[in-house]
């Protein structure tokens, strides 16, 4: 079938593909909008848009950190365990301020960072094991310090969860706010040009004489400091600590958020635009189904069609 | 573990002052016996069962419990089995499996090995049992289950189950809602996580007694929150923005419908606009109710210790138990969320 297509027309094939992995992810948003709008009653309100940006607000903000170790031909799989950790700690410290409890939760998070860079940068282990062991070892020291879940009451949290800026939520805001920060560091920095040559060839970008261990450090802190942030959204719309459910299956959504925006997992290329548009595909994707009260193994058979999909439209370009 | 002890050294949480709120301290309502009485139903014995006679005083009780002690029910029932032992004098030797059935198996073979005489086990999964099963029944040492079943043959492989009807739990839900809505109205069911025993029956309760009870009332809505507050709350907020007209929300546990209440609160509704009913009586549960936000929980006991050593002081004395012992749940509602707050765990 494939090798019949081949032969008809390469050319107009491959830049069918092409423009499948460039643009697909916003086709699959604007028609899943489309459909909604059409079908799905009352989906036209500010309250709704409301709603889907800030269920999304946590997930794409993981995503951003993903994008950047995925970028290094790497990945984090410590991310969800990190948010976990990260709310434990925000619980543990709320009684000195929201503030300085947030600050501690994020160094947790850059700490689980330094500790996944030096793995795959100075020991050498493989990304996906190097994070493996964190995403254990995180999950267990969140539970370890905080055991069960914790009502948390503080004002400060409770404004950061549902208060709002003209309308915009301040979840929102910090999600788009960080989206813009990643993007613009990842195409118009020194330290963004690095990522990509690591991630394209390792040895070749340290035959160039690049810092390639600092790079990866910071990249994997990177990661861990924005999953951190996550937790810390996640807990305040939650208005509650659970490291026992919170941030599991975490790491599975960013990298389908990641992967199915374009960014492709053999390093060199981070598309920031694509993972947003991804973990809103995937957002509306779960609503769409939740909204027409289909089965919930609907939503996992739907997720897998369109990762398949993603990951075939990256597979051609790998091959060229 | 130094780094451990920095991290905790100068923690400050916002209620480091305030009461404990964990199972142990609060009044202990134990659980009464709701069916069978021992002279009904399907009974056991020390000689049906094989072994002998012993004083539970100077025995040692093996506890085996399934997930780990995070949520408000897994808190209170090993606390309720450990306090029920230290104010028998027994000495027991506990368990847990954190939700892996293989260590839940190894957990209870070391238990037996450790010179356990009786054993209750929490199971984690209903099937699977029979190595186990193969070495108590070998040294004759009486099983009692809590809160779920294992498949297998009672008075042969075990003595007896002692826990809850969950589908009971369900019509008894079904009930409340009933009475909150008037019987008329759509309504939406959060599920709890699929393919759990649990679930299936208090889906199967609830949606049986609504169709028999009131016809009126149209289930509109059915989607998993996974047992998670968090789950919970963002298949609500989905809920209430596409079926603005919902009178009614039966959660399967409590940590979905306080996700709800959050939902509710997000979206502006005021307490009592749409009326939650609830399963298991946790503290935060039964607090709402007196805050107006939920309608009514159905109690879940977890405090199985009180009942559990009285089975097996009843059966190792030679006396009969009951192969299936089902308990009481009791309720909450607004007339007495408030007195009964003490007993909610």
């Amino acid at each position: 079938m494939a090798d019949l297509a081949l032969a008809r027309g390469t050319l107009d094939r491959a830049r069918l593909l092409r423009l499948l992995q460039e643009y697909g992810v916003y086709a699959g948003v604007a028609v899943l909008l489309l459909f909604n709008f059409a079908f799905t009653p009352y989906f036209l309100s500010t309250e709704n848009f409301r709603t889907q940006a800030v269920q999304v607000a946590p997930v794409l903000v993981v995503a951003l950190g993903m994008a950047l170790a995925i970028g290094t031909e790497g990945v984090d799989l410590s991310v969800g365990s990190v948010m976990a950790l990260s709310t434990s700690l925000l619980s543990l410290y709320l009684g000195y301020g929201p503030w300085i409890a947030a600050l501690i939760a994020v160094l947790g998070g850059i700490v689980v960072g330094v500790a996944n860079g030096a793995l795959v940068a100075f020991v050498g282990v493989q990304p996906i094991v190097a994070t493996l062991a964190l995403m254990v070892a995180g999950r267990g020291l969140a539970l370890v310090l905080l055991p069960q879940l914790k009502d948390v009451r503080d004002p400060g949290m409770a404004a950061l969860g549902s208060g709002d800026v003209l309308g915009v939520p301040y979840l929102v805001l910090i999600a788009a706010a960080l989206a813009l920060l990643v993007a613009f560091v990842v195409r118009r920095t020194t330290f963004g040009r690095q990522v990509l040559a690591i991630g394209d060839s390792r040895p070749a970008a340290r035959l160039a004489g690049l810092p390639v261990s600092r790079v990866l450090v910071v990249v994997y802190v990177c990661s861990g400091a924005l999953a951190a942030v996550a937790g810390i959204l996640a807990t305040a719309r939650l208005s509650a600590s659970d490291p026992t459910s919170l941030g599991t299956l975490m790491e599975l959504s960013a990298i389908t958020a990641v992967v199915v925006g374009g960014t492709p997992l053999s390093g060199g290329r981070v598309r920031i635009g694509g993972t947003v548009a991804g973990a809103v595909l995937i957002q509306l994707l779960t609503t769409t189904l939740i909204k027409h009260d289909l089965p919930p193994s609907w939503t996992q058979i739907a997720q897998a069609v369109v990762i398949v999909l993603a990951v075939y439209a990256a597979r051609e370009r790998g091959r060229r | 573990m130094t780094s451990l002890a920095l991290v905790t050294a100068c923690t400050k949480s916002e209620d480091d002052s305030g009461k404990n709120t964990s199972g142990a301290t609060q009044d202990d309502a134990g659980q009464q016996v709701a069916s069978p009485s021992t002279d009904s139903g399907p009974t056991c014995t020390v000689d049906a069962y094989g072994g002998g006679k012993l004083d539970l005083k100077g025995a040692t009780v093996g506890f085996s419990q399934s997930e780990k002690e995070a949520n408000p029910f897994r808190i209170a029932e090993t606390a309720s089995i450990k306090a029920e032992a230290q104010k028998r004098g027994i000495k027991l030797l506990t368990a847990n499996a954190q939700s892996q059935f293989s260590k839940q198996i190894s957990d209870v073979q070391d238990l037996i090995a450790k010179g356990a005489n009786l054993l209750v086990i929490a199971p984690l999964n209903s099937d699977g049992w029979e190595p186990v099963l193969r070495a108590a029944s070998a040294k004759h040492i009486p099983i009692v289950t809590i809160d779920r079943k294992i498949n297998a043959t009672a008075c042969k492989d075990y003595v007896s189950f002692i826990g809850s009807d969950f589908v009971q739990q369900g019509q008894r839900a079904a009930d409340q809602m009933i009475e909150a809505t008037g019987g008329k109205g759509e309504i939406a069911i959060l599920l709890g996580a699929a393919g759990n025993n649990v679930t299936t029956e208090r889906t199967k309760g609830f949606e049986d007694r609504i169709k028999e009870k009131a016809p009126g009332l149209k289930i509109v809505f059915r989607q998993t929150g996974e047992f998670a507050r968090e789950k919970g709350q963002s298949v609500t907020e989905n809920l209430i923005q596409s079926k603005p007209g919902i009178t009614g929300i039966y959660a399967e546990n409590d940590e979905m419908g306080l996700g709800a209440v959050n939902a509710l609160k997000g979206a502006g509704k005021k307490p009592g606009d749409v009326k939650i009913v609830t399963i298991d009586g946790t503290r935060n549960a039964v607090q709402a109710i007196v805050d107006g936000w939920i309608y009514g929980v159905i109690e879940s006991n977890p405090r199985f210790g009180p009942l559990a050593f009285q089975t097996l002081d009843t059966f190792t004395q030679g006396g009969k138990v009951g192969q299936d012992i089902v308990i009481q749940d009791s309720s909450y509602a607004k007339g007495n969320a408030q007195t009964d707050l003490g007993k909610a765990y």
